[in-house]
């Protein structure tokens, strides 16, 4: 009898408890990052419903092997790539000479149903860029890394800038009172929770049509005529815009911030919009995402809606993001989160104090 | 003369269901006096009236015997709860001897699985598996979908908390070692993404998941 207990005890102990995981590296030959060694932890799968709850949980010491400093890699991590949720990505934004080493965290959760192969649930980590000092990237660029950490380093070169030139003309008082300005108002930014559902409405839906409003950017070489979403209770989905080249050079893509208003007229950034459109100059082109859907608390209604050009990037491979004039608008400060090199000059100040953030904006 | 055999060793050796060696010690004894011969006597005649009686009495209905027969006892036994002291019944006191190993086991058996569950599922899944169970006490639905109340299917979320994967009622959090994410943000086109710096060296790390 106790021995049939046990045994059924021991069971359900296994059924609910994690499996070891497949782990593999794939970079290839000519990678300018090469791997030093991999921690793998306590990196383990656990059997969830009909799929496997894929725990990734790595420290890697990876070397620029490449002749040119790297500003920024990305790591795609798949588990089940064509499985929603199967697949992730990690991404450090870096200033690494060549020959040194430098450490790379992955701790995220990914999905893998416990149909995809039989054995040992496998994970495989994959280069997905490399971003240079020289802005050049190498990579195959599936999750779109390269425009991101592009962006990230343009940000991070303008927020320096700011800073430094700050430093310069307004003295230590001046730096430390704009750090505690920025610190101040990501404490106040609103981030309320919103889902996104990729697909297409099944139903035959009520509700109606709102029409956005734009933040007119001067500077901006894009300039959003119109658009609509449509909006049904405290869900808004299929957003479209209406937009104009009104710079001198073709377009390859844009991002366009989505901002939702509740009815107390209190606004958040909701989603960013990416498109790839091949826009002429003068040129005007429709923005569509008709199956994006994004819904907010049952308790929210939607009070309107706006949007503003967030960063474009042109045919010739430049790009423009908002200038640090352009975000000192009270509005577009209150919405748009700083950049990850302010977030980081942030924390060098909060941890080290203000000599430290001095010492380290003398560096670039 | 000896002394008198008890008269319950009387009646047996009268039934017959005395053992050998008393049966013989009882028929020795009745075979010198007269006052146990006239005991047995009468239990012997007893014995064939009893046997004369033991005939099942023609038209009785047994279903309906059998069905008041229930019922009184089940009526015996409520009363018998209502008039019972108020006092604590002993755990153990409660399970027959006989049963005292297999609820032992019960309970080591719950004590491991909860354990197990305790260690392996994660809090989300927790959450999910207590609102598929309200759905179920209140609406006899089978699987609630999510907080916001969404419909079923692939979706992401993200909260100042970081990001959650929601598919089929289940939700998977998405994190970067314990961090909360300095900052969140969703990309319509099936991303969302989450930013954590590490308090020690300031590096930043943008984790991000896709839903298509």
């Amino acid at each position: 009898m106790f021995s049939k207990v046990l045994g059924l005890a021991l069971a359900s102990t296994f059924a609910l408890s994690a499996q070891p995981l497949n782990l593999k590296i794939d970079l290839s030959k000519d990678s300018p990052v090469t791997v030093l060694s991999a921690d793998w932890g306590d990196s383990n799968a656990v059997a969830r419903g009909g799929a496997y709850q894929v725990n990734v949980r790595a420290s890697l010491s990876l070397r620029n092997s490449s002749q040119k400093r790297i500003r920024g890699v990305t790591l795609a991590v798949l588990a089940q790539e064509v499985t929603p949720g199967g697949k992730g990505s990690v991404s450090q934004p870096m200033d690494v000479a060549p020959n040194d080493s430098f450490s790379f965290r992955i701790d995220l959760a990914l999905l893998r149903p416990l149909s995809a192969g039989q054995g040992v649930p496998a994970v495989e980590v994959r280069l997905d860029g490399v971003l240079f000092e020289d802005l050049s990237f190498y990579g195959p660029d599936k999750l779109h890394s390269q425009h991101n950490m592009t962006v990230w380093e343009l940000e991070a070169r303008r927020d320096r800038k700011y800073f430094k030139t700050l430093l310069e003309t307004a003295g230590r008082e001046g730096l430390q009172k704009d750090i505690l300005a920025s610190l101040a108002r990501e404490s106040d930014r609103r981030q309320p929770g919103v889902q996104m559902v990729r697909g297409k409405a099944t139903n035959i839906e009520t509700g109606h049509d709102i029409q956005f409003a734009f933040l007119d950017l001067p500077e901006s070489p894009v300039e959003a005529l119109e658009g609509t979403a449509h909006i049904s209770a405290n869900e808004a989905r299929a957003p479209r815009f209406e937009v104009r080249n009104r710079s001198t050079k073709p377009l390859r893509s844009l991002e366009i911030g989505w901002v939702v208003k509740d009815e107390q007229g209190r606004e958040f950034l909701a989603a960013s919009l990416p498109a790839e459109t091949n826009l002429a100059p003068g040129k005007t082109a429709t923005v569509l995402e008709q199956d994006t859907a994004l819904k907010f608390r049952e308790s929210m209604s939607i009070g309107g809606m706006h949007g503003f050009v967030s960063n474009v990037e042109f045919a010739d491979g430049t790009y423009w993001i908002p200038s640090r004039g352009t975000l000192d608008d009270p509005r577009l400060r209150s919405l748009v989160a700083p950049s990850p090199e302010e977030q980081r000059l942030e924390q060098i100040y909060r941890k080290k104090g203000l000599n430290a953030l001095v010492e380290e904006l003398k560096k670039f | 003369m000896s002394v008198h055999p008890a008269e319950f060793a009387l009646a047996l050796h009268a039934s017959g269901d005395l053992p050998l060696w008393q049966s013989v010690r009882v028929r020795l004894h009745a075979s010198r006096c007269e006052a146990c011969r006239n005991i047995l006597a009468a239990y012997r005649a007893d014995k064939v009236w009893t046997k004369a009686a033991d005939q099942i009495p023609e038209g009785v209905n047994w279903d309906r015997l059998s069905a008041e027969m229930t019922a009184n006892i089940r009526v015996g036994l409520a009363a018998g709860e209502c008039v019972a002291p108020r006092g604590r019944k002993p755990l153990l006191g409660a399970v027959a001897s006989w049963q005292w190993k297999p609820v032992a086991a019960v309970a080591a058996l719950m004590m491991v699985v909860s354990g197990a569950w305790w260690l392996n599922v994660p809090a989300a899944q927790n959450d999910s598996l207590a609102r598929a169970l309200r759905a179920i006490a209140h609406r006899g639905a089978t699987i609630a979908s999510d907080p916001l109340g969404r419909q079923q299917g692939p979706m992401v979320e993200v909260t100042p908390a970081g990001i959650q994967l929601f598919e089929n009622g289940g939700a998977l959090g998405v994190n970067q070692g314990g961090l909360q994410p300095v900052g969140v943000s969703l990309d319509a086109q099936g991303s969302a993404s989450a930013r954590y710096i590490d308090t020690d060296t300031g590096q930043v790390t943008i984790t991000s998941v896709y839903v298509q």
